[in-house]
């Protein structure tokens, strides 16, 4: 029996109820790396449509004592490749009986992403870490793996109108006379939280809490910021 | 691809105190390729009314066009100039009789009224009229400049915090644009003066 | 202005992504993945709620047959162990298939005698990989899923759509439950944050009823699975005595 003969199916047309295997749950994520620190951010915010799955979910991913992963977009390809990524990184330690570095695993995301190019994970990808100088970068990827290494970054659904911000703030594109130098930790902290509220002002995606991870030589330090709810 | 962004370009508008800046990228082209580096698209309607256009370039045109007689027509009726408001009304009822073949652009309005309060607003492309108390932004990179603008902007600047303020939105957001961008216009508007500056930008 | 659909494409050229070709392929037999897959019967809504040592889960008994009200007497609330309770909505045949799994799941578990019950955590993370590798064979599960429970004496409380999509809170509705109960259910937290198990089941109740009012596919018998360190309890039917004397003040729309 044709499914079309069944009686509440009749008047469907066929393309319809074709099934879509992704989903755009939102969120967003913003990474800046210091002289000697990698500061990460994502808001806790996870929806589909106009509806809030949760309020409380955050997009970072701690992978090593060196880097955090922050991963927003589909949310079920955004769990499978944390899983994996975190999967790959025991399989390295175990190996070599020592933690994988920031850029290698930089390189080993792009190639994990890259090997679904035809049927990618739909995310946007921020990854950031301290690397074997002490110094933090952020590594920032397309869902088919296309990756740049940078000091700052912004993805998800607030990409667009939080990196002009940045450009300007962190990268101090468009001003004249000043001295170029490096961002203290303060100033940088400041300016995520900054954007955060900016960004929740105008984006339905982004909002609820930012979810703040600051690598050190110390250590991982974590804190959590209110945004607006509605 | 929209074909809003088939030219490409960005106008953006902010109040002050006691006065109002709007500014437009002054790139012409074609899809990818540039044609053109001196396409502005905020027009001079009357000494304290600015409007800009940014959309499909022919209709940008035809638009300023079809606004400029009409405004022409109530002016010689009338004896008296156009207000923000009433240039508003105007422009949203032109756009609404195309609801269903519209003009693609999504116009600003910018100017001082009768008592040379600051007035601000932004329409869709059929009318749609939004006027809110702070800034207004429309074209290829609004998403970008509504990041730059609610973060830079604050209340009650004067004439030149408000010229840095918005030329550090306009030129940060078209540098994440590949559509807009290649030079930049400002216009000033105070009770006594209008102010333009073209402002240098990345050209690439 | 502003397009939030245009939001977060990525980058990507339109359509880029549109690996199904949704515009390419006349008949089904051209489709290049192969399955047309339609749920057929299928569950409303399940609702879950989290109070201070445990876990409700609510979700009435109709099997639905497009607008036809063809199964009344249906269970989808059932116990796995003593620490695991689930509720599931969506197709019901896939519905069946999955609670064949999870019970061939819990035999090999059995089987182990380790004396180490499942717990809820490990449940939704294992059904999590389960919908999302059906997903990926774009031959979904068409299915919502909550999993309840108790674990290290706190209340566990997850979800897992057709995708994969995997929640843990305290308040979820899965349906038209999102949109009618979540509100209801946060509010009633809200107002009261630490609910014993009795108020939890009045607001959950309360929720049902609702739903029934307003739900065309829901139905006024529903099942309760209650969990706490104590007790596993799945009561029910229950059924709403429905009031419809109000019903005269909805109108207008003639």
């Amino acid at each position: 029996m044709a499914l079309a003969s069944l009686p509440h199916l009749s008047g469907m047309k066929k393309n319809d109820s074709r099934f879509n295997p992704y989903d755009d749950n939102g969120g967003s994520i913003v990474a800046i790396g210091g002289d000697n620190y990698l500061l990460i951010a994502s808001d806790t915010r996870l929806s589909t449509g106009y509806s809030i799955y949760t309020r409380n979910q955050s997009k970072l991913f701690q992978v090593s004592n060196k880097s955090i992963v922050g991963c927003s977009g589909c949310w079920c390809d955004t769990l499978t490749l944390t899983r994996l990524i975190n999967a790959r990184m025991q399989m390295y330690l175990h190996e070599h009986n020592k933690e994988m570095s920031t850029p290698a695993l930089a390189q080993m995301i792009s190639t994990m992403l890259y090997y679904k190019r035809f049927f990618p994970y739909y995310v946007s990808v921020v990854m950031g870490g301290l690397e074997p100088d002490g110094s933090g970068w952020v590594y920032s990827y397309d869902p088919i793996g296309n990756l740049e290494r940078s000091k700052f970054h912004a993805g998800g659904s607030s990409g667009a109108l939080l990196q002009p911000l940045l450009d300007n703030q962190v990268g101090l594109k468009n001003i004249q006379n000043i001295v170029e130098e490096s961002i203290t930790l303060e100033k940088a902290s400041r300016i995520v939280q900054d954007v955060f509220i900016s960004a929740a002002e105008r984006d339905i995606y982004t909002g609820d809490e930012i979810h703040i991870m600051c690598i050190t030589a110390d250590g991982i330090k974590e804190e959590k910021v209110d945004l607006r709810k509605d | 691809m929209s074909i809003l962004a088939y030219n490409g370009g960005a106008v953006v508008a902010m109040k002050g105190k006691n006065c109002v800046a709007i500014a437009s990228d002054k790139r012409f082209g074609i899809q990818a390729q540039t044609l053109s580096v001196n396409f502005e698209k905020v027009f001079e309607m009357s000494p304290h009314l600015y409007v800009g256009l940014p959309g499909l370039a022919t209709d940008t045109q035809t638009v300023h066009q079809r606004l400029k007689f009409r405004q022409n027509l109530y002016e010689l009726k009338e004896g008296r100039r156009m207000s923000p408001k009433a240039f508003s009304a105007m422009l949203s009822n032109l756009l609404y009789e195309r609801r269903f073949g519209p003009y693609f652009v999504e116009p600003i309005v910018a100017g001082l009224d009768q008592n040379y309060e600051p007035y601000i607003n932004a329409m869709d492309l059929i009318g749609c009229i939004t006027q809110p108390d702070d800034f207004v932004v429309s074209g290829t990179c609004a998403s970008q400049l509504y990041g730059m603008c609610e973060v830079l902007w604050e209340p009650n600047l004067e004439p030149d915090d408000l010229f840095e303020t918005i030329s550090q939105a306009l030129v940060n957001a078209c540098d994440r644009d590949a559509v807009s961008g290649w030079g930049a216009v400002v216009h000033i508007i105070e009770k006594d003066k209008v102010t333009i500056k073209h402002v240098k930008t990345r050209m690439d | 202005m502003f397009e939030v659909s245009a939001l977060h494409n990525f980058g990507f050229p339109a359509n880029s992504l549109d690996l199904l070709g949704n515009n390419e392929f006349q008949t089904i037999n051209d489709d290049p993945i192969g399955h047309f897959h339609t749920p057929i019967t299928t569950a409303t809504s399940v609702l879950g709620l989290a109070f201070d040592n445990g876990v409700i889960l609510a979700a009435d008994t109709l099997g639905s047959y497009g607008s036809l009200a063809r199964f009344k007497n249906i269970s989808r609330v059932l116990k796995v162990n003593k620490n695991i309770i689930l509720g599931v909505g969506g197709d019901y045949a896939d519905f069946q298939y999955l609670k064949e799994l999870v019970n061939g799941k819990m035999i090999g578990e059995e089987c182990l005698e380790d004396n180490v019950p499942l717990k809820p955590a490990s449940l939704h993370c294992w059904l999590t990989r389960v919908l999302y590798q059906r997903r990926s064979k774009v031959d979904p599960l068409w299915n919502n899923v909550l999993i309840a429970g108790v674990q290290n004496k706190t209340p566990y409380l997850g979800f897992i759509d057709k995708l994969g999509t995997a929640v843990k809170d305290t308040v979820i509705a899965t349906g038209f439950g999102a949109h009618i109960a979540v509100p209801l259910l946060r509010n009633g937290v809200q107002k009261k944050p630490n609910m014993n198990k009795q108020e939890a089941e009045e607001l959950i109740v309360k929720c049902m009823e609702v739903l029934y009012y307003r739900d065309a596919r829901s139905f006024n018998k529903y099942e309760l699975g209650i969990i706490t360190p104590d007790e596993v309890q799945i009561k029910g039917p229950i059924s709403i005595k429905a009031n419809w004397d109000i019903s005269q003040y909805v109108s207008g729309y003639e």
